[in-house]
């Protein structure tokens, strides 16, 4: 009953959201391009959501994948190697997506086998920072740390990408949704809470952790494609700054791990918080982000979801 | 670039790695301590090390104060912003289980100092010069600046202060006890919060030294914190965690493979090449390289 209720309340939502081009300018406004944002991000933060939050390994390296997915769709678009449309068209997306996925795979096999905890972030943080360096010494082929131009003329409205990130939000977030509360997510769970436990259980641990690794890149990836077509210039300042692992870490955190509507409600309210001080603060606005990390953490660890359900708990 | 190639430059390569490396060391040290006990990478390591970087600049700058003998004054001052930030921040953080809490806060702490950093001083880096800024000695035709022969010679005493610290003082053994295991240490009647307190300040006491010796040989921004702490951590990764001795001797093969990396290779591959050993090491000896003993990591 509970279920219905809220994947009717997220059906409606969805359409909310979806008729806002109808009614608002979304190529002048500047509330549409805060809404596309904080559609990207919660692609990407529900992508971390899986990986640490359900599986409980902290990867620090989903801006390579990020950056790996606007470069594959830059590359595969000057290239002309796919013979599509290349615009919006969703064989260079998916594309986009599995190439991190390979390399997820890759890197997976000895990080995830042989590093735990701690280990696992720092290895995944070397291994982006590696990732990074090559693509500023690849020469022409990546266009070294000036990047690649994409062909901007085709850009007519902000319509379209309003209405891809919002649909890879929903699929980010159902993809979560179903996987965790399928067979695969209890393996997942049962990984976070104890790896010896799930081992005797007959878990393949490795299988199911790259599994979740790869998925969390799939979405890492195919989000840095939507915003690699948006900024139409990719370089490694852009897309592989290691804020692309920040923020969605922060954004679950804030929001709350391993729930479902955490990382949705983080990347909404760090976006607003963003905007906000920036407008208002202008040069204090990472100061107050700051200090406002240090607040929640310290004081509602279970960030905005365990608050939500704090007050729901006092009312009843 | 072969043809230049002799033994007198080998040798100034392996000279200003060594020297550059420790650096690092101190750094790491730093990180190795605060992680030992409260067991969390303290990434706004390095972004402390610019800020105590600025002050000596601002004690030099404003009130002509000789960045060496500002010690006096910035050590102490880190060890007290060290205890002061635990008490403040870290406190409540540091007795729960989820250690993601922690780590967090020192995020939002690193981005709270960086930015505070560029208001007051502005992004534009900033050094320090005294009559001894390019001072050289060119004892065997190896060019040695004084200020790095200073930072090597602080990184030594202040590793084996730390190092007699640990193994002589009541507190340190508390600390080194804490670092083997926390609840046997409480057990045995060592307060957490106290030996929490402890090892954060003189983390944060190292990051002044390191901080001092950086303001006299390099230009600094606020941001270069950050790559400062991640070089701390591969030296913590070489070195082995826990092992003080190994942190430095760690921070000083990453400045030697560094100043070789981009020397043979070009400067931004060293980066690259520095990662790459960084995961060779995580994944194929853990415990660093500088433990003969295996220990449950």
């Amino acid at each position: 009953m509970k279920e219905k209720r809220a994947i009717i309340l997220t059906v409606l939502v969805t359409i909310a959201f979806a008729i806002v081009p109808f009614f608002l300018d979304v190529t002048t406004s500047y509330f549409g391009y805060f809404l596309f944002l904080s559609f990207c991000y919660t692609v990407i933060a529900q992508g971390w959501n899986l990986v640490a939050g359900y599986t409980g390994q902290i990867s620090m390296g989903q801006h390579a994948f990020f950056g790996l997915g606007a470069y594959t769709t830059a590359i595969i678009w000057l290239h002309d190697i796919t013979k599509t449309g290349y615009y919006f068209d969703p064989v260079t997306m998916i594309l986009s997506g599995l190439v991190p996925v390979i390399l997820a795979i890759i890197i997976g096999i000895p990080l995830l086998s042989r590093l735990r905890g701690d280990y696992f972030a720092l290895g995944t943080l070397g291994v982006g920072e590696i990732i990074k360096v090559i693509f500023v010494k690849g020469g022409a082929f990546t266009g070294a740390s000036d990047g690649l131009h994409l062909r901007s003329t085709v850009f007519e409205s902000m319509k379209p990408y309003y209405w891809t990130s919002l649909f890879l939000a929903l699929f980010a977030t159902a993809v979560v949704y179903f996987l965790t509360r399928s067979r695969v997510g209890l393996a997942l769970r049962a990984i976070r809470e104890d790896e010896t436990s799930a081992a005797s259980h007959g878990i393949h641990l490795l299988k199911y952790k790259i599994f979740a690794f790869a998925v969390g890149a799939f979405l890492a990836g195919i989000c840095g494609s939507l915003y690699g077509i948006y900024l139409f210039h990719i370089n490694p300042d852009s897309v592989l700054k290691l804020d692309w692992t920040l923020y969605p870490i922060l954004m679950c955190v804030i929001g709350g791990t391993g729930t479902i509507m955490g990382p949705v409600i983080g990347a909404f309210f760090m976006n607003a918080l963003f905007v906000v001080t920036d407008i208002y603060l202008v040069q204090l606005h990472p100061i107050v982000a700051g200090m406002l990390i240090i607040l929640v953490m310290k004081f509602m660890p279970r960030g905005l979801i365990g608050l939500i359900d704090t007050i729901k708990s006092r009312r009843l | 670039m072969l043809k230049y190639l002799s033994v007198g430059l080998i040798a100034q390569l392996l000279v200003n790695g060594i020297l550059f490396g420790t650096m690092y060391g101190i750094a790491a040290i730093g990180l190795s301590l605060i992680f030992g006990t409260m067991r969390i990478i303290f990434i706004a390591q390095g972004t402390m090390i610019i800020f105590l970087a600025y002050i000596c600049y601002w004690l030099f700058t404003l009130l002509g104060i000789d960045p060496y003998l500002s010690l006096i004054i910035i050590v102490p001052l880190s060890l007290l912003l060290g205890m002061g930030i635990y008490q403040a921040l870290f406190k409540e953080a540091a007795a729960l289980e989820d250690k993601n809490i922690s780590l967090l806060i020192a995020i939002g702490l690193m981005f709270l100092m960086e930015n505070l950093m560029t208001v007051i001083w502005t992004g534009n880096p900033r050094s320090i010069l005294t009559i001894y800024t390019s001072l050289v000695f060119r004892p065997i035709g190896i060019d040695l600046t004084f200020t790095r022969l200073v930072a090597l010679l602080m990184a030594v005493l202040s590793t084996a202060g730390v190092v007699l610290f640990l193994k002589k003082t009541l507190i340190g053994m508390a600390v080194r006890a804490a670092s083997e295991d926390m609840v046997s240490a409480a057990l045995v009647g060592i307060g957490p919060h106290r030996v929490n307190a402890v090892a954060f300040a003189i983390g944060i006491g190292l990051a002044g030294i390191a901080g001092v010796s950086l303001a006299t040989i390099y230009p600094f921004d606020p941001f270069y914190g950050f790559i400062f702490v991640l070089k701390a951590l591969i030296s913590l990764a070489l070195g082995g965690i826990g092992n003080v001795f190994g942190a430095l001797l760690g921070g000083i093969i990453l400045g030697l493979l560094e100043s070789l990396a981009s020397f043979f290779l070009s400067g931004g591959w060293s980066d690259a090449i520095s990662y790459a050993v960084f995961l060779l090491v995580l994944m194929f000896k853990p415990e660093g390289l500088f433990v003969r003993s295996i220990q449950k990591a």
